[in-house]
């Protein structure tokens, strides 16, 4: 069967997370964005383990579900058009701090467990080595190599995922705390991965530019930090509706179970372009090499984004496939479109309005974006909605690209646009 | 011969020396053990093929680097024995236990084995059985050493006393000497006399003695270890040379420079080191009103420096986990220090006694007093300053800086205060680029809370040298704390 799956949360256990980032929450969410299988997050730390064994029940192989008694209470939020099925896979990230070939590295890491007894045997070894009960994405000082090997040993179905790839501070491959080659990084067991999250501020197209990366399959996940973050980016199965689906999917080439990903436009993701925050400085990489380096203002290194990083390692013109690849589909938030598409804030109340209208008459987040007609939409939310997601859908946007954790802002419409559109729909 | 790059003046100097006995005073970072193995490697291809080189080490860590280095150097490992004198001590009783008084499968006692003695009784005797070569035993000694005896154990200390008496054999004592013509021996400044007759022993009138050690790093008189042994090297071993290391390639000029301003006050004249590292450090003084607040602005400070808990926080930060030490001067002090850690969810590392070995077996027993790290996985290093001797760390915090602490004097717990300078003078020197020495006016300990002012050795750091870090980003000095409930000591 077709589902979408987002493989990369947090709960309230992590450090910088919403309050409200548990199981029933992320169970509303999961429907309103039109997410079938939804990752636990944080699944070894002791205390939200606990909770997720108490809410939690078996369902499909490898799969839970969030028992009635807890569901119920929610499930009056959901519009009808919503509703569908949620289940919830263990999944975990795991900071890596430490020291290789003379440089700190900072390595972000994700692990999927098929079952409780899988993730309690990492969780035992973890809690030996280090501190897994302060924050739920806990910091290890321990080399990503071993942390791949503890999961492999834990057992075999354990799926590791590097996270997001290209991030500067934080990841395998980035520019200021990571490796040039995944072989560096996770050495011997390197044959052992079998998929690499791409992260907001890449996409497929870039990752494809790497010869390193053709023997993983790219995956894409939100990464939220709060429920209603859910599902920024996501991947499309076509397979068994389990964990072993996944895992096929995942680890055989031949395996056509991951069908597409949904992006992030990258240049909206806080680290496309480089530059320095704090200093206002926002560089195309080519600006970067013309300063060497060096910010205008403060004259200190600037921060590599990931469009400079994937271009220092690519190896492969542009436009061309990996063997690997799969189709992606763009897109901005339905909650950021409507936003832009009113010219107010996104968390405003007018947007709050607009989406859950459009989720009640229409249907989840996804199927709006991706497959409602353009007439649907225009019925429930008028004509600039609709002109937006339809030029979102084309790929006509205009995003001024995020840089050095700032994100890149998104314009689909001038103000002159806008009014135009507005008086066609007055004129009618 | 030419020196080889990796050695300087100085250190070639120590190597090749040949005239007799020699004692090497090396101050931190000098390159005490590359000097010393060196040396070692430079005695072994003179050696007839029935002799050895015998190297004394302090630990059995110890003495397990050192192997890797000479078998790094390619030396054959046949032709010296390399261990502490305990585990050489034993292997002598063992080999030749029919000219002791033991049983044959005499067995090594850990303390837990002597259930009906007290620590403090235990701890006493095994005083006297360090500090003194002749003992007039008491009812209670006479009761232990029975107890002992009877169970076919003799204890840890017992290992060098007997080792001692089988050495008064003189046909054993030739066998051992023209086996171990070379004698070398690392941490000279923490030797007891009971080891200095032992030394002394295994010399005789031919054997040739290498020691080095650093005085002004002697900090273990509370175990029965004499410095004025180190002094009296050349007469106790005739005709030796005293050279100096004083090279120092660990910490930075400001670093080095601070902390031969705390030990400047006993210093050996001739004695100075030279900083070999040219890039300034930092030296920070931070003083907290609680020892909660000081623990608060440790783990700060690690977060700030590692920057791995967000992104923003990851910039300009260049640390990892295992570049910094926490250190102390009482394992009580260090419970505050980790609940500080805990709640920011910093990986760190204990030093800890490890659980009990399995009873009786030589190697437990001899490892028995050491402790162990964990080191595979990069962590914190929490130790106190004297686990701290003969490690290195980028960063370094001393925490607890204050009276009463540095030097020890709580109620119940007295110190030399010279050898309390040398230690905190040990702690300064493990910094190679950073040293925060912090302190708190109020501070929980042994469950009372006690009020102080800041350690004295602060105090002989000149300014210049010293940024105050105050606990919010902002810098300033520090004001003197208001006196609390009338006992707050000031200086």
């Amino acid at each position: 069967m077709k589902f979408y799956a987002d493989l990369h949360i947090h709960s309230h256990y992590s450090r910088a997370t919403a309050k409200n980032l548990d199981l029933e929450n992320l169970y509303l969410w999961a429907q309103l964005k039109g997410i079938q299988v939804v990752g636990t997050g944080d699944c070894i730390h002791p205390v939200w383990l606990k909770e997720l064994e108490d809410k939690l029940e078996p369902a499909e192989e490898g799969m839970f579900k969030l028992k009635a008694k807890y569901a119920k209470p929610m499930d009056a939020r959901v519009p009808p058009a919503c509703r569908g099925q949620v289940r919830f896979m263990l999944t975990v990230e795991i900071s890596n701090i430490y020291k290789r070939l003379d440089k700190v590295r900072k390595v972000h890491n994700l692990i999927w467990f098929p079952s409780f007894d899988a993730a309690k045997k990492v969780q035992a070894k973890l809690n030996a080595i280090g501190n897994i009960k302060s924050d739920g994405r806990p910091i290890l000082g321990l080399d990503s190599r071993d942390l791949l090997e503890i999961t492999l040993e834990a057992d075999p179905m354990n799926l590791f995922v590097p996270a997001h790839i290209w991030t500067p501070w934080f990841s395998a491959l980035g520019s200021m705390g990571g490796f040039d080659r995944m072989e560096d990084c996770f050495a011997d067991l390197t044959g052992h991965i079998y998929a690499v999250e791409t992260g907001l501020s890449s996409d497929p197209l870039m990752n494809w530019r790497l010869k390193q990366l053709d023997p993983f399959i790219l995956v894409s996940n939100s990464d939220a930090h709060s429920p209603a973050k859910l599902g920024r980016e996501a991947n499309l199965f076509d397979t068994e509706f389990s964990y072993r689906g996944i895992y096929n999917a995942l680890k055989d080439p031949r395996d056509k179970g991951l069908v597409a990903t949904l992006e992030f436009f990258p240049e909206e993701g806080k680290y496309h372009y480089d530059g320095h925050r704090n200093c206002h400085v926002r560089w195309h990489p080519k600006e970067t090499i013309e300063h060497n380096y060096l910010c205008a203002q403060c004259g200190k290194e600037v921060t590599v984004g990931v469009m400079a990083r994937v271009e220092q390692l690519a190896d492969r013109p542009e436009g061309q496939k990996s063997p690997r690849w799969r189709p992606y589909k763009s897109l901005i938030t339905l909650p950021g479109l409507i936003g832009e598409a009113k010219d107010v804030g996104p968390a405003s109340k007018a947007v709050d309005e607009t989406f859950q209208r459009m989720l009640s008459s229409i249907g989840n987040e996804f199927y709006i974006l991706c497959d409602a007609s353009i007439d649907q939409i225009k019925q429930a939310a008028g004509d600039v909605i609709a002109e937006g997601i339809a030029r979102m859908r084309a790929g006509k946007v205009e995003i001024a690209a995020g840089y050095d954790g700032e994100f890149g802002t998104i314009k689909i419409f001038s103000d002159k646009e806008r009014k135009a559109i507005d008086q066609q729909l007055a004129l009618f | 011969m030419e020196r080889p790059r990796d050695l300087n003046d100085a250190q070639w100097q120590a190597v090749t020396y040949d005239g007799g006995h020699l004692l090497i005073v090396a101050g931190p970072g000098t390159g005490k053990t590359h000097t010393l193995i060196r040396r070692i490697a430079a005695a072994i291809p003179s050696l007839k093929p029935s002799e050895k080189i015998l190297a004394v080490t302090f630990t059995n860590k110890a003495a397990g680097q050192m192997r890797d280095r000479l078998m790094a150097l390619g030396l054959p490992q046949r032709q010296a024995y390399i261990g502490t004198l305990h585990a050489f001590c034993l292997q002598l009783l063992r080999e030749y236990w029919e000219q002791t008084a033991l049983p044959k499968d005499f067995k090594v006692a850990s303390p837990e084995d002597i259930p009906d003695f007290k620590k403090d009784v235990l701890e006493r005797i095994s005083l006297v059985k360090s500090t003194k070569l002749a003992i007039t035993p008491d009812e209670e000694y006479k009761a232990y050493q029975r107890a002992l005896r009877q169970k076919g154990l003799i204890d840890f200390d017992d290992i060098l006393r007997e080792a001692l008496d089988l050495l008064e054999d003189e046909a054993v004592a030739g066998k051992v000497r023209a086996q171990y013509p070379r004698i070398f021996i690392d941490e000279y400044q923490d030797i007891n006399v009971v080891q200095n007759a032992l030394l002394k022993a295994l010399a005789g009138p031919t054997g040739i003695v290498t020691a080095i050690g650093d005085p002004h790093q002697s900090i273990y008189g509370f175990r029965g270890c004499e410095v004025k042994l180190f002094h009296r090297f050349a007469e106790d071993f005739p005709n030796a040379k005293i050279l100096y290391l004083n090279e120092n390639y660990r910490s930075s000029p400001n670093l080095l420079t601070a902390s031969m301003q705390v030990i400047g006050k006993q210093a050996d004249k001739d004695f100075e080191l030279v900083a070999r590292m040219y890039e300034e450090g930092k030296l920070f003084i931070h003083q907290a009103a609680t020892d909660r607040a000081e623990a608060d602005y440790i783990a700060g400070q690690v977060e700030k420096m590692v920057g791995g808990m967000d992104m923003l926080s990851a910039r300009g930060a260049r640390r990892s986990f295992g570049d910094i030490a926490i250190l102390y001067r009482l394992n009580s002090q260090r419970h505050v220090i980790t609940q500080a850690l805990d709640h920011l969810g910093i990986p760190y590392q204990a030093s800890a006694k490890p659980p009990k070995p399995p009873a009786y077996s030589d190697e437990a027993a001899l490892g028995q007093f050491e402790e162990v790290l964990d080191y595979s996985v990069e962590k914190v290093s929490l130790l106190t300053l004297h686990a701290a001797k003969g490690l290195e760390f980028p960063v370094v915090f001393i925490s607890g800086c204050e009276e009463g602490l540095l030097p020890l004097d709580l109620e119940g717990m007295k110190s030399d205060p010279r050898e309390e300078r040398r230690l905190f003078y040990v702690g300064m020197t493990r910094a190679r680029e950073c040293l925060y020495l912090s302190w708190a006016g109020r501070r929980q300990i042994f469950g009372k809370t006690v009020f102080h002012g800041p350690s004295p050795f602060l105090a002989d750091i000149e300014e210049e040298l010293k940024a105050y870090e105050a606990a919010r980003a902002s810098r300033k000095k520090f004001k003197k704390p208001e006196p609390v409930d009338g006992q707050m000591k000031l200086f």
